[in-house]
């Protein structure tokens, strides 16, 4: 550590070089793994928030939400601890009075009933009722929608009133608006009367089971129970994105380790006369290796530390319509990795610190 | 005591089928407190015999004794230790760290064993070689012959037995090789040390108790000395 920190201190451009790159990987890497992440999240927070161990839906639907349905009565089938009815329905609503397209949004509608756990926290205003929604907080935030706005549903002739936010209420990357059952069957088929006699499916049967879907029984042929995380690896896209990121984040780690590794790789071949010297006062290959690879793990922390902090800092500064987030144990995470994987980089250089003979110094 | 003892040394190398006698069979000690000087042409075999005292490599016959040790028969590790500890090496071409400060040259003695760092010593050294004024500068920022003081006093911090200098005076005017080589003479005087320098200018033997002339790998004491 001496010998590292020393050397630091006094070719100071030269390391500050070396850390300038670490930091803007490492911001990247960072940067990255928080988009990556509140993509992830715009997809899944809904699930996250109902808090339950599977979903029944028809064995046909493949996991998809929209294609499973079935009807209403169907859950007297299921046996579980806690169940609950959802209905789907994926929309376009705008501001009631508006005619301007550019004022379209994208909502997914969820049908619950409000005596059910699929029923959200209210962070603001009141609960649904008929005819009305409890939407997600991000309506507010980006959109500027308000408690007792009326939202006009596109293609139909047909509103409804906003009661109320709830947070993290993203589906698919669309904010979810929370009905009723009843006006969520009146959106998705288009009736103003949902007669009794008629058949208005719904596409899912969210279950709490104590954790284990394994004892969840179902008396019908066409219904199964999937877990909630097999059902959000199936999230259309879902999948494909997180491994996307998670490529490139992976790649980024090495392409960094690499750089690390050749920088001190030149470093150590620069003073490899120095170091022969060095090795003929008679110390150790081993303490001058423990010291290249301080010095490693000084740049890299010192570059990721930075790194670190512009990401946090940049994460306030960020419209809220990007999708990022922090989470701290990714973050935590890929910073250990990119560390780690530096420090491997550097073996290539302790390699030489071994091989260096101290004869051809002196002679 | 002998400091130094080689005991029918020789060191020959293989060149394609020719085998190249670089050391013929040599005899030769050191006593604690004695400054011997090695003269001899370039290419003479001088090098070659320090390296081998110093255990930098193994010689081919023979063996070499290092304070009642015998230093060639250990392994090679094992002798990077002893030779940390009981050679003080300077070389032509200073052989300082260029990133640390006179006096953190020094410390790094302490900072490899892991023992802690003797502030009065450096200071009384540093004293005693005139450079204590440098001690907070780099070796960029010294000049050849202070370098060289600052390369006597890493030398004699971790108090060896055994100095070796090789051609410590190659890069200095005359006036400051003569101070350089008085320092070292005046060093292995007071700390008995046994310094054996090797040099190509004989005017710097006055400050020597024994000469030696090395040439073509044989090892010849100069009798007017």
């Amino acid at each position: 550590m001496f010998l590292a920190w020393k050397e630091i201190k006094h070719s100071k451009t030269r390391f500050a070089l070396i850390i300038g790159i670490v930091v803007l990987v490492s911001y990247l890497v960072s940067f990255l793994t928080g988009l990556a992440y509140g993509l992830a999240q715009e997809n899944r927070t809904a699930v996250d928030k109902w808090d339950a161990d599977g979903i029944v839906l028809t064995n046909e639907s493949n996991l998809n939400l929209n294609s499973s349905m079935f009807e209403a009565e169907e859950q007297d089938y299921v046996t579980s601890d806690e169940k609950a009815v959802l209905g789907v329905s994926s929309n376009i609503v705008r501001i009631d009075g508006s005619e301007d397209t550019e004022d379209n949004i994208n909502v997914t509608i969820f049908g619950v009933e409000s005596n059910e756990f699929l029923n959200p926290e209210i962070v603001e205003g009141d609960t649904f009722e008929e005819d009305t929604v409890v939407a997600d907080i991000s309506l507010s935030e980006e959109e500027g929608l308000q408690v007792g706005d009326m939202l006009k549903l596109s293609g139909q002739n047909r509103e409804v009133k906003i009661a109320g936010f709830t947070d993290g209420a993203k589906f698919s990357v669309t904010p979810v608006l929370y009905t009723t059952v009843e006006t969520f069957q009146k959106i998705k088929y288009d009736v103003d009367i949902i007669e009794e006699n008629q058949e208005y499916p719904i596409n899912g049967i969210v279950v709490r089971n104590d954790g284990d879907i394994d004892t969840v029984s179902i008396d019908s042929d066409d219904l199964e129970v999937y877990s909630t995380s097999e059902f959000i690896n199936k999230l259309p896209g879902y999948n494909a994105q997180v491994l996307t990121f998670g490529l490139m984040i992976g790649f980024l780690v090495l392409i960094a380790a690499l750089v690390i590794g050749i920088f001190i790789y030149v470093l150590t071949l620069q003073k490899a006369s120095m170091l022969g010297v060095m090795k003929a006062q008679g110390i150790s290959s081993g303490y001058i290796a423990k010291s290249v690879i301080a010095q490693t793990f000084l740049l890299a922390l010192i570059g990721v530390l930075i790194g670190f902090g512009l990401t946090i800092l940049t994460g306030f500064f960020l419209p809220s319509a990007v999708p990022y987030q922090n989470n701290y144990l990714f973050l935590v995470a890929t910073m250990a990795s990119l560390i780690v994987f530096a420090l491997m980089g550097a073996v290539f250089s302790v390699r030489t610190v071994v091989k260096i003979d101290p004869l051809e110094a002196i002679e | 005591m002998k400091a130094i003892e080689l005991n029918q040394v020789s060191k020959s190398f293989r060149d394609g089928s020719k085998t190249i006698e670089a050391l013929k069979e040599t005899n030769f000690s050191v006593e604690p407190g004695e400054f011997v000087a090695i003269i001899g042409p370039s290419g003479s075999g001088k090098s070659t015999f320090l390296t081998i005292i110093g255990g930098l490599q193994q010689p081919s016959e023979g063996k070499v004794m290092i304070a009642n040790e015998k230093f060639s028969e250990l392994k090679e590790k094992e002798r990077a230790k002893r030779r940390f500890k009981e050679i003080g090496f300077i070389l032509q071409a200073s052989n300082l760290v260029p990133f640390l400060t006179v006096k953190e040259q020094l410390m790094l003695v302490n900072k490899v064993e892991k023992s802690t760092i003797n502030s009065d010593r450096i200071h009384t050294l540093l004293e005693e070689l005139d450079i204590i004024d440098l001690a907070d500068k780099y070796p960029g920022d010294l000049s050849g012959g202070e370098r060289q003081r600052a390369a006597i006093a890493r030398a004699l911090y971790h108090d060896p037995t055994v100095i070796l200098a090789d051609e410590p005076t190659a890069s200095l005017d005359t006036s400051r090789a003569f101070e350089v080589v008085e320092i070292l003479a005046r060093e292995t005087k007071n700390k008995k040390k046994a310094t054996i320098m090797v040099t190509h200018d004989e005017r710097l033997t006055e400050y020597c108790d024994s000469v030696y002339v090395m040439k073509d790998g044989v090892l010849e004491r100069q009798t007017d000395k």
